[in-house]
């Protein structure tokens, strides 16, 4: 039986199905579009998450595909954004609030908590690789990355725990980082807040892409990921860049969790949801694939949106992931993979 | 008494594990010369370069390169200090451009203009690498690959390269250019530590050579000599 | 000259007596006498104790997986609250007898496990690890989100399955439970399909090469493991007698494999063994710092990272190397004494 359900894949029976399964999908998937353009406030919804998800999703898969570190606790750093980001601006915003001659300082309240967040977020980063992942990566690296799975599944669990117990069960949350009419966009009326989410995701996305793409120290990291034994050889130190990448991809991280504090409150299972949204779309994408990541997150917000909106709340887990164990059916390796395991490139 | 010593190894005794592959091996390379290390497959010659090149910690012995003891220093410290490796398999960046991989070559060369020059220099040794520039590593053929490796290899100006079986896999006309290639980087200035199984052309073009077998070194001299050499003519040159 | 000792021995395997079955068998006579061992005569003690078995028992099939085809059922509470929520459903709506419920509810964690296995397994094991989480984030998502059938959140009220009140009588089912459980993965783990899940577990591509269709035998594993887990997941609703869709949250799944790999991966026994002392230490940190919530996770978590880095062979490899100890220094005076 077993050996059938394995063997289906070859058989041609199984290919036509999938074919019209295909079909289907792509149908599906053009229908919602236009579902979505019928809809402008799925549209704006989309692409403010969708930001945020890239962020997640951006640094999760390129600390994949550096350090073949699929990172559980990636979500937990969403949470050290949001409650750092709160922590900073709470005292700010009473003391603007308090005195009215600052109130020009009110559209710089929230950059002193954002900023801050980005810098412990990679220091959280720093730290993770420094004790967790370098010790074990001395000791061994036989069955690596299911090893740091677990390891991270621990500090995950560890860390939502204690911060339960240290900073409780409350949401830490604000109305707004800025407290103005909303402005309008593509005709729909956008808070302030989530278009300028929606800008720190894409200033952000941006400058990490041209990093990337343009600097010794970006051109080091994708060459690292692509062939550890050839970056050695050009004398690139591969301790100094996993540091790196653990702290740019927290600062990320982060950074989508101070952002995104008034829509997310801070709270001990707050870093869930993006966890496992961002882990969707690099599965989506193919692990590892950076750029698919980022264009893999807009399509789950897609999907998510339009889940909210005609289905219901309750089931933005259930059809996405149904919808993505679908589309593995037909790219094990993830709609943008290939077998070249690298970052940024397919 | 150092005159121009470049590399010395002293003695090393190296493997895997429970695998001691290396027994006693010494060898040294003078400034500019170019040096072969031959053997049959399995005799230790990649674990040679490999522990020269900061791969592989040996269990006893020592390298030094320019009189600065280099054993079980990182490898990426040793390609720093300016001993290049380009290694069997080659350890290219497949979904980089050919542009990109040499620059990643260069990483830790700090001076723009000294950059530009070994551009023009790898590519006026191996002008197909500037034609395919936009290509990426992945797609090019096997010679062309051995092009880009050696090219990423000077990138960093090393003083004296390593050079793992350049021959391995390449039709005779590449593997001649390949030679051609490392002939004109030595009269360039470049130290070369050769390892091949292509004895013949090998010995034609070197200064000096060693033969390792089963993880010891059992001949040496220079290649004239060793063209002669009874035990290499019966061995590996079939005469 | 040495064939005193000799006889013994193969005596000894005759009977099947090697050392560590002799291990496992006074462990599980310490097992059975130990709720009449003060403090363990107290209720709340015995609960505890069927916690622990009913720990150990999923440690157990969560190790057949993790520590032998090296493939982690991240999913794994939620199959296991599937199997409850079936046993559950099926007692509640339709009246059946727990005892068939939870037969169904192995069947029923088994089938949605070859799904998960068939579709993700032949990627690598990394992926099938995130998609059983995904499978078994959606589980939780379809329960919470069917109200009219399950309850929601608002949690489903589930016949016992015993008369009595008292923990001591679903002590001692839960026990047979795991020790079923245990010689049943045991001697497939025996068989000749043990090895095949081993070959594929430390080189899948040399498994490949040397005949052997590692699909299949992952899936069978996988199967295997999602079936005790359900079947388990039905003692659990009948003896807890309310099921919530948070039984299936991922940070149960992580406690399991926390008490797995504590225990040791790829052993079993060490898995079983270890829940006992860990689930008990726990619940007395518990109750000394009640207020705080979640104080037991942070102690699997931190666990969990200090074995992964420092002791990755776990409770049972340091067993293991203090046998070898053992044996070393003993042997020599062995061989004095049958020389003699």
């Amino acid at each position: 039986m077993t050996a059938a359900a394995t063997n289906l894949s070859r058989t041609p029976f199984l290919r036509r199905y999938m074919t019209f399964t295909g079909l289907t999908l792509a149908i599906s998937a053009a229908i919602m579009v236009f579902e979505a353009f019928a809809q402008p406030s799925i549209v704006v919804n989309t692409l403010v998450t969708g930001g945020m998800w890239a962020l997640m999703a951006a640094g999760l898969a390129m600390v994949f595909g550096v350090m073949n570190i699929p990172n559980f606790a990636h979500g937990e750093l969403f949470l050290l954004g949001s409650f750092t980001a709160f922590t900073v601006f709470s005292p700010i915003r009473s003391a603007l609030n308090d005195d009215p001659s600052l109130a020009w300082l009110k559209a710089f309240g929230p950059v002193p908590g954002m900023v801050i967040a980005v810098f412990v977020g990679a220091a959280a980063g720093l730290l993770l690789e420094a004790l967790l992942f370098r010790p074990l990566r001395r000791r061994s690296r036989e069955q690596w990355v299911m090893n740091t799975f677990l390891l991270t599944a621990g500090v995950s669990v560890a860390a939502v725990n204690g911060y339960r117990l240290t900073v409780g069960n409350d949401f830490h949350g604000i109305p707004a980082y800025w407290d103005v009419p909303p402005i309008d966009l593509f005709g729909v009326p956008v808070s302030v807040d989530r278009a300028v989410v929606l800008g720190i995701a894409i200033v952000t996305i941006g400058l990490f892409a041209l990093f990337l793409q343009r600097t010794t120290l970006g051109r080091a990291i994708r060459a690292v990921a692509q062939d550890e034994t050839g970056a050695q050889m050009a004398g690139i130190d591969l301790n100094r860049i996993f540091l790196l990448t653990m702290a740019l991809s927290c600062a990320m991280a982060a950074l989508a969790g101070a952002s995104l504090l008034s829509l997310f409150p801070a709270h001990p299972d707050v870093g869930l949801q993006p966890l496992y949204t961002a882990w969707f779309v690099v599965i989506l994408a193919g692990l590892g694939n950076v750029a698919g990541a980022v264009v893999g997150a807009f399509i789950v917000a897609l999907l998510q949106n339009l889940t909210i909106f005609y289905v219901g709340v309750g089931w933005v887990d259930v059809l996405p992931t149904a919808l993505i164990i679908l589309i593995l059916l037909f790219k094990p390796s993830g709609l943008f993979g290939s077998a070249v395991k690298g970052v940024w490139e397919q | 008494m150092n005159n121009g010593r470049v590399l010395d190894v002293d003695g090393i005794q190296a493997g895997y594990d429970l695998l001691q592959v290396l027994w006693d091996v010494s060898l040294h390379v003078d400034e500019g010369e170019f040096v072969a290390l031959l053997g049959p497959n399995g005799a230790g010659k990649t674990t040679t370069l490999r522990t020269i090149a900061g791969y592989l910690t040996p269990a006893e012995g020592q390298v030094s390169f320019r009189g600065r003891v280099i054993t079980g220093a990182p490898a990426h410290l040793v390609s720093r200090l300016g001993l290049g490796y380009v290694s069997e398999s080659l350890n290219l960046f497949p979904a980089m451009t050919v542009q990109e991989n040499l620059l990643v070559g260069a990483t830790t060369v700090r001076d723009k203009a000294r950059v530009a020059e070994t551009f023009d220099l790898v590519f006026e040794l191996f002008p197909r690498l500037r034609e395919r520039r936009d290509q990426l590593a992945g797609t090019l053929s096997g010679g062309e690959r051995k092009m880009l490796a050696i090219g990423r290899g000077l990138m960093g100006s090393p003083s004296m390269l390593l050079v793992d079986e350049p021959s391995l896999g390449l039709a005779p006309m590449a593997t001649l250019a390949t030679f051609e290639a490392l002939k004109s980087l030595r009269e360039r200035g470049v130290t070369i530590l050769l390892v091949e199984q292509n004895v013949n052309t090998t010995l034609r073009i070197v200064d000096r050579a060693y033969v390792l077998e089963q993880g010891r070194i059992v001949l040496q001299g220079t290649g004239e000599e060793l063209l002669h050499n009874p035990h290499v003519q019966a061995a590996y040159l079939g005469i | 000259m040495n064939g005193a000792t000799s006889i013994v021995t193969t005596r000894a395997a005759m009977l099947g007596l090697n050392r560590r079955r002799i291990g496992l068998l006074a462990v599980l006579a310490i097992a059975l006498v130990l709720p009449y061992i003060p403090p363990f005569t107290g209720e709340d003690y015995r609960r505890w104790l069927v916690g622990a078995a009913f720990m150990a028992a999923q440690a157990v099939a969560f190790d057949f997986t993790a520590g032998y085809i090296n493939v982690v059922n991240f999913g794994f509470a939620a199959f296991v609250g599937l199997g409850g929520y079936t046993s559950g459903l099926l007692a509640v709506q339709l009246g059946v007898p727990p005892v068939i419920g939870m037969v169904v509810g192995a069947f029923a964690a088994g089938l949605v496990g070859l799904l998960t296995g068939a579709l993700t397994l032949r990627l690598r094991g990394i992926y099938a690890a995130v998609m059983a989480w995904f499978v078994g984030l959606a589980l939780m998502g379809i329960v919470r989100n069917v109200p009219e059938v399950t309850r929601g959140s608002l949690g489903l009220n589930v016949p016992s399955l015993l008369e009595s009140a008292g923990n001591l009588p679903y002590y001692y089912v839960i026990l047979g439970m795991l020790v079923v459980t245990f010689v049943v993965l045991a001697l497939v783990i025996r068989s000749r399909f043990g090895l095949a899940f081993r070959a594929i577990g430390q080189n899948l591509a040399a498994a490949r090469a040397s005949g052997i269709n590692p699909t299949r035998y992952l899936v069978v594993n996988f199967v295997l493991s999602c079936a005790f887990a359900g079947w388990l997941g039905g003692f659990y609703a009948h003896y807890y007698g309310i099921l919530s869709p948070d039984v299936m949250l991922t940070s149960h799944t992580v406690e399991v494999l926390a008490v797995a790999y504590i225990g040791g991966r790829g052993s079993l026994w060490g898995a079983a063994v270890v829940a006992f002392p860990l689930t008990i230490a726990v619940e007395l940190v518990k109750v000394q710092f009640s207020t705080l919530p979640g104080v037991h996770l942070v102690l699997y978590g931190i666990l969990l990272i200090l074995v992964m880095i420092f002791r990755p062979g776990g409770v049972a490899g340091l067993v293991q190397s203090a046998v070898r100890w053992w044996d070393g220094r003993r042997r020599p005076e062995v061989e004095a004494s049958t020389a003699m």
